[in-house]
């Protein structure tokens, strides 16, 4: 009996606080509208400009596609490998990402005309010796996960004798280089220019080789985008708007008009404290999403956490099972496979789409509802048993006795595991950076992409992370003297 | 078949914990305004027939009446028969987060015996049949072990018990403790309470009982007044045990 009103209350409160999360479908507009996906960190294809808006040569293009072929575009830049993921699981119409146009990929998607050519080079420290790919014998060089350059240093890996080390963003792989870790690296050409540009301090040392084209991409059976996408590249290409997007970002060919192209879309003080006023207002929205991811998931995880806490405790064979078997299970899953499984495996399974927003919140919902569900438990179980046997002997109910007697102990021994939880549910919406939730990590991520300033934005990321997590330490050591004086 | 003349009724009850068969065949009946004290050696079973009594513990085989109506039944209501049976238990178990009256009060609000302040004025007159009536607002923690355990008698009799089950209450306390408890439990006997003892105080036990049950190796061995068990065992067990205990 008491399994059961526990079973229906948790199901009902979780399903009814979902729904209101949920974004409702909104109504058929007149023109079709097409989520298209898009990479956060590949500048000049698409980047964050000192405004915080998308720009780049990817989202121009669609855009001006769209416009020519009378659609409209949600562009989400939400990572390359998500990007792929949750179009493979049906959650977003396309993908433009400066995404190589590859036999494989030919096979799982349709891929479009191909819209820019491009082709890989290696790129070392500036003053480095290595000058070409035979001078890589037993170096170690740095690729990006998922990219055609990457596919090509791994295809004369075993030729040139060199080891490789992946990373999941340009930046990262970059640093790798100029902090010597890696002699080289392998990158799209124009990306690599636009890094340089910007001031990364690397060189091209080879001509670009295994020339592609980069393509769109759709499900296989989104032929009707796929021919909108097709036909209005080539109007673009015939009205010349193309080439004026492309100069827009990458000037008309000589370093100088790239310096200048490139200048527009960047901060113009690139000291700590300039950096900091030019992108205080982009921290602050990313902040402002932790603490709101943080905050709904602290809720729900604490909601859950306690009702199958609870489970874990009552007199019921059936109902102690559900509740081991949850903790087991999303303590000993890592968030990352989690997040993952939820935002691109759990769709392709149901058919229907997950909001990046709402699956971030189940990730932490299931992962730091297991661990506050096993303090829960284990804060009951640490009341004497005679706490409740005393009561039972007076003739409670076991409901009454555990709300009455046994709780209102158990909580006080569960204070402080609920602020540690707090904190690292706090630190925990960092992961959720890989499904593109536009956290402050990811945010990071983004300005970093665009500016190529690793060390200090970090820097500002972690001061950020830091004072929050001790104004957030305060208030909760305030909260637990405030429980433990009643 | 059912007799209301008794409280209890213990029919061949037998309980396992697994392999170990603690309580064999047990056959008990205690009638009403009967006190019966329970003494034997540690790991008899004393405690389990009084937890089993209460249904804090079930039964492998046989049958526990209560006034008549069989616990183990489905459809009789444990909380039901357990507002009519208080227990006492060695470690006292007070609610370490209320206060004194509180703990004396929850059950009778809670399940609506009587209104707060109906409760209250009760409580109070509880309190002073245990002699503490100045500790209402106190902490239990603040009280000693003599003071807590009475007040786990004033809690038990809030609900207005027919029976009271007492598992070695003054076991636990210091030796100038004890003899506050026993006042209680003996103004209680005097009164009429039907009560089942726990104990190995047996000057006390001789005054207060009407029987003493010898239990040993989770069997019932001897039983009679107190005369017969304390000045007349007839069995070996129970006079090596009363020696081992009168000489301690
Ligand atoms: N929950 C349990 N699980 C397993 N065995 C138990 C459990 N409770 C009691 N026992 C066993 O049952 C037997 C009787 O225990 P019980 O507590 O009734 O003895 P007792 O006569 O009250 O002893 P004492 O004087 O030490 O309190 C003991 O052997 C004990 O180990
Ligand atoms: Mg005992």
């Amino acid at each position: 009996m008491h399994r059961k009103s526990y079973l229906t209350a948790f199901t009902t409160l979780f399903v009814a606080l979902l729904f209101t999360l949920w974004p409702a479908p909104t109504a058929q507009a007149a023109e079709k509208t097409y989520t298209i996906g898009t990479d956060v960190t590949y500048a000049p294809f698409e980047f964050a400009n000192e405004k915080n808006q998308y720009v780049g040569i990817d989202i121009d293009l669609m855009n001006a596609i769209a416009k020519v072929e009378g659609f409209k575009v949600n562009i989400k830049p939400v990572g390359f490998n998500a990007a792929v993921q949750a179009l493979e699981a049906g959650q977003i119409d396309g993908v433009i990402a400066g995404m190589s146009i590859t036999p494989e990929r030919q096979q799982k998607f349709l891929m479009s005309d191909p819209y820019y050519k491009v082709g890989v080079v290696m790129a070392v420290k500036q003053g480095s010796k290595i000058k070409s790919l035979k001078q890589l014998k037993g170096q170690r060089v740095a690729v990006k996960t998922g990219t055609a350059a990457g596919a090509y240093a791994l295809s004369v890996k075993d030729k040139y004798g060199f080891s490789t080390v992946t990373f999941d963003d340009s930046n990262n792989m970059y640093q790798d280089v100029t902090t010597g870790n890696s002699v080289a690296c392998f990158e799209d050409s124009p990306v690599m220019q636009y890094a340089i540009n910007t001031g990364m301090k690397l060189s091209i040392v080879t001509k670009p080789a295994n020339p592609t084209g980069y393509g769109f991409a759709t499900n296989k059976k989104n032929t009707a985008l796929m021919a909108k996408f097709n036909a209005g590249l080539k109007k673009l290409k015939a009205n010349g708007q193309y080439t004026k997007i492309v100069q827009k970002y990458l000037g008309t060919g000589s370093k100088k008009s790239q310096a200048a192209a490139n200048k527009k879309n960047q901060e113009t003080d690139r000291s700590f404290w300039g950096l900091l006023k030019a992108n205080w207002g982009t921290l602050m929205g990313g902040l402002q999403e932790t603490l709101l991811v943080t905050i709904v998931a602290i809720i729900f995880a604490t909601i859950v956490g306690i009702l199958i806490g609870l489970l874990g405790v009552l007199p019921n064979v059936f109902a102690r099972g559900i509740s081991t078997t949850f903790i087991y299970i999303f303590r000993g899953l890592p968030l990352l496979v989690l997040a993952l499984f939820i935002y691109t495996g759990v769709p392709s399974l149901i058919g229907t789409k997950v909001p990046a927003f709402v699956a971030g919140i189940i990730t932490l919902t299931l992962n730091e509802g297991a661990y506050t569900a096993a303090f829960v438990k284990g804060g009951i179980e640490a009341v004497d048993v005679g706490q409740m046997e005393a009561a039972r002997s007076l003739g409670l109910p076991f409901g009454k006795a555990l709300r009455k007697v046994i709780l209102p102990q158990g909580i006080r021994i569960m204070v402080p595991s609920f602020v540690n939880q707090f904190i690292i549910t706090l630190k925990d919406t960092s992961i959720l950076s890989i499904i593109g939730i536009l956290e402050l990590t990811q945010t990071g991520k983004i300005i970093i992409a665009r500016n190529m300033e690793g060390f200090k934005i970090w820097t500002m990321v972690a001061i950020i992370y830091v004072v929050i997590i001790t104004l957030l330490t305060w208030f909760s050591k305030w909260v637990q003297k405030k429980v433990q004086a009643s | 078949m059912t007799d209301t003349t008794y409280r209890v009724q213990m029919q061949d009850v037998y309980k396992d914990y697994g392999t170990n068969h603690v309580i064999k065949d047990v056959n008990l009946n205690v009638k009403n305004n009967e006190v019966v004290v329970l003494i034997g050696p540690s790991g008899a079973g004393k405690s389990t027939v009084l937890r089993m009594i209460n249904g804090l513990e079930t039964t492998t085989k046989g049958h526990i009446l209560i006034d008549g109506a069989d616990i183990s039944q489905a459809h009789v209501d444990i909380n039901h028969i357990r507002e009519k049976i208080g227990m006492v238990f060695q470690h006292f178990n007070l609610f370490p987060h209320m206060t004194v009256l509180e703990n004396v009060i929850l059950a009778p609000v809670e399940l609506k015996k009587a209104d707060k302040a109906a409760a209250t004025a009760e409580a109070r007159q509880f309190l002073e049949t245990v002699g503490l009536t100045e500790k209402a607002d106190a902490m239990p923690a603040s009280l000693s072990g003599g003071q807590q355990q009475r007040v786990a008698i004033a809690r038990a009799l809030a609900m207005h018990p027919d029976i009271m089950l007492f598992d070695e209450p003054t076991s636990a306390l210091d030796p100038e403790m004890v003899g506050d408890v026993l006042q209680v439990m003996r103004k209680l006997a005097q009164q009429g309470m039907t009560m089942v003892i726990v104990t190995h105080e047996m000057g006390f036990a001789k005054e207060v009982a009407d029987r003493v049950v010898f239990f040993d190796g989770g069997k019932i061995l001897e039983q009679g007044t107190p005369t017969e068990i304390f000045d007349h065992p007839q069995e070996e067990r129970t006079q090596a045990f009363l020696n081992k205990v009168l000489q301690a």
